[in-house]
């Protein structure tokens, strides 16, 4: 006799397995703060490179313009303007990252504890089959 | 309208059916029209501009999540440009890891708007997209709209001026690294575009979410006029030449796309509307209730009379029952009716025959209602039925 019950069950569990187990599994492994902390960093250090990048493009296609009539003065600004431009890129994408990631692990870790009370609750039924 | 609603709901039947093959056929398609058009505007090599070469990326991408088409488009645009110059090769290079950097990181799923943006600026239609993401998307899909737009027009430069930018020697490439960075960035026509398409999504997402009557038909109109409006001021200020006839071809096509998924996505009785007004302890609330429409698909009851059905009465006489390959009449229900499980799990809970007698005379008045507005009189069919 089939039971639907039990079939409802494992069909959303597999779905669930087939679609987002492994990435919430792996996320969910890792304390909340942890895993913000990992993925803000890793965030910052890739906004650096690409700061770099752009600052270096953006350099490569005004080089004439920043290098005429260059003083020593017009060099410290032009620094300060671009350590200015790239602290304030890092705030926003700093308190962004932390905020995505956060409400990253908090969905993952409530799908994860939905499929352990599932694989729990289709043990029990198991249980009370045998 | 109601005809249009019975397509709706057949429609949402189909796709529920085939969802998996309808897709791969989208995918497909997307797919060949995406690589076609990169290799008929900047096909510089020939290998990879093949047609072979297009129809087998379009296979792989059509079973494969929509990440890896965008990742393929970007290649085979490398390639291409590579193959024109490896200092315009670099710098759009550069471009795509700054957009990886800081957009596509986080939200990978969007990145296929970059590239229906880009096919439908290449179409000639560029107001499509930025509506109907207004209308189905988020205020976050500004971004890969934005990044399409500067894409298309990154190949654009590149078809235009190939052989501005073939350069030997170091000093050459240096040359037409800073040529290119320089055209692309201070291409006005790019970021007047750029600019309508976010004022464009912006307000047709901010109008449609409003809880005034027909907001997604306000919304679509708006955001065509507002794009319009953007790109004359820009043709007028900044002396750039976007066609006036681009803009309203594809802002009439752009306003029947949004009245396509308004049906397709929210289909509401604006009549039935009701305004209700109550409180609790902490709130007063004002609520508008808006009806959708419900409509049920009529379905076709093929009564056979032929020799196999009397025989099949005399077989039922004569003692042979059911046993002989017809269905009794709760198969037939379970056949006919994919939701029977639920209505299993409703007699369960307690469900009363009357109650079901009761929905049953309900769906056959509304059968019945649906067929003579459709023109569909099953009652003129049934006679001669009935007469034998």
């Amino acid at each position: 006799m089939l039971d639907k019950k039990k079939i409802k069950l494992m069909s959303r569990m597999a779905a669930y397995d087939k679609k987002n187990a492994g990435p919430d599994l792996k996320i969910s492994s890792y304390y909340k703060k942890d895993y913000v902390s990992l993925n803000t960093l890793i965030s910052i250090l890739w906004i650096t490179f690409g700061y770099i990048i752009g600052a270096a493009l953006y350099v490569l296609c005004n080089v004439e313009f920043l290098l005429e009539n260059l003083t020593i003065t017009k060099l410290l600004l032009m620094g300060a303007i671009a350590v200015g431009i790239y602290f304030i890129l890092l705030i926003i994408y700093g308190v962004c990252a932390s905020s995505f990631y956060g409400a990253k692990h908090h969905k993952a870790k409530l799908r994860a504890k939905r499929y352990y009370r599932d694989l729990a609750r289709l043990a029990r039924m198991d249980h009370t089959r045998e | 309208m109601s005809t249009i609603l019975v397509w709706r709901k057949q429609l949402q039947n189909l796709y529920a059916k085939f969802s998996v093959y309808i897709i791969i056929v989208l995918k497909l398609i997307a797919g060949f029209l995406v690589f076609s058009l990169i290799n008929s505007n900047i096909g510089f090599m020939e290998k990879a501009a093949s047609v072979m070469c297009t129809a087998g990326l379009s296979v792989v991408c059509a079973f494969l999540p929509m990440i890896v088409m965008t990742l393929a488009a970007s290649a085979l645009v490398l390639i291409h440009l590579f193959e024109l110059s490896i200092a315009v090769a670099v710098v759009t290079g550069v471009y795509f890891v700054l957009m990886y950097i800081f957009y596509f990181r986080f939200s990978s799923g969007t990145s296929w708007l970059i590239l229906m943006t880009a096919v439908s600026f290449t179409l000639k239609v560029p107001l499509v997209v930025p509506v109907a993401v207004g209308l189905l998307g988020t205020p976050a899909c500004i971004v890969p709209a934005a990044c399409g737009t500067f894409c298309y027009y990154i190949i654009r430069l590149v078809m235009n001026s190939s052989s501005m930018f073939k350069a030997d020697g170091l000093e050459g490439m240096i040359a037409s690294a800073v040529a290119f960075a320089k055209k692309t960035m201070t291409n006005k026509e790019m970021w007047v575009m750029v600019a309508a398409v976010v004022i464009c999504i912006l307000l047709v997402y901010g109008v449609r979410r409003c809880s005034v009557d027909h907001a997604w038909k306000i919304a679509s109109v708006s955001g065509v006029i507002a794009a319009v409006l953007v790109c004359t001021a820009g043709n007028i200020a900044l002396d750039v030449h976007i066609s006036y006839t681009t803009l309203a071809i594809s802002g009439v096509l752009a306003i029947v796309t949004g009245l396509v998924l308004e049906i397709l996505f929210l289909s509401v009785d604006y009549t039935r509307t009701e305004r209700l007004e109550f409180e609790d302890d902490e709130y007063h609330y004002y609520v508008k209730a808006v009806p959708k429409f419900a409509v049920t698909v009529p379905e076709k009851s093929v009564q056979h009379i032929n020799e196999r059905q009397s025989s099949t009465g005399e077989n039922t006489e004569n003692g042979w029952g059911n046993d002989s390959g017809w269905r009794d009449d709760d198969e037939q229900e379970e056949i006919n009716d994919p939701h029977s499980s639920d209505d299993d799990e409703d007699m369960d809970t307690g469900w009363s025959e009357s109650n079901k007698k009761e929905i049953e005379a309900d769906t056959i008045l509304l059968t019945r209602s649906l067929n003579k507005e459709l023109g569909l009189d099953v009652s003129e069919r049934n006679k001669p039925a009935e007469k034998e």
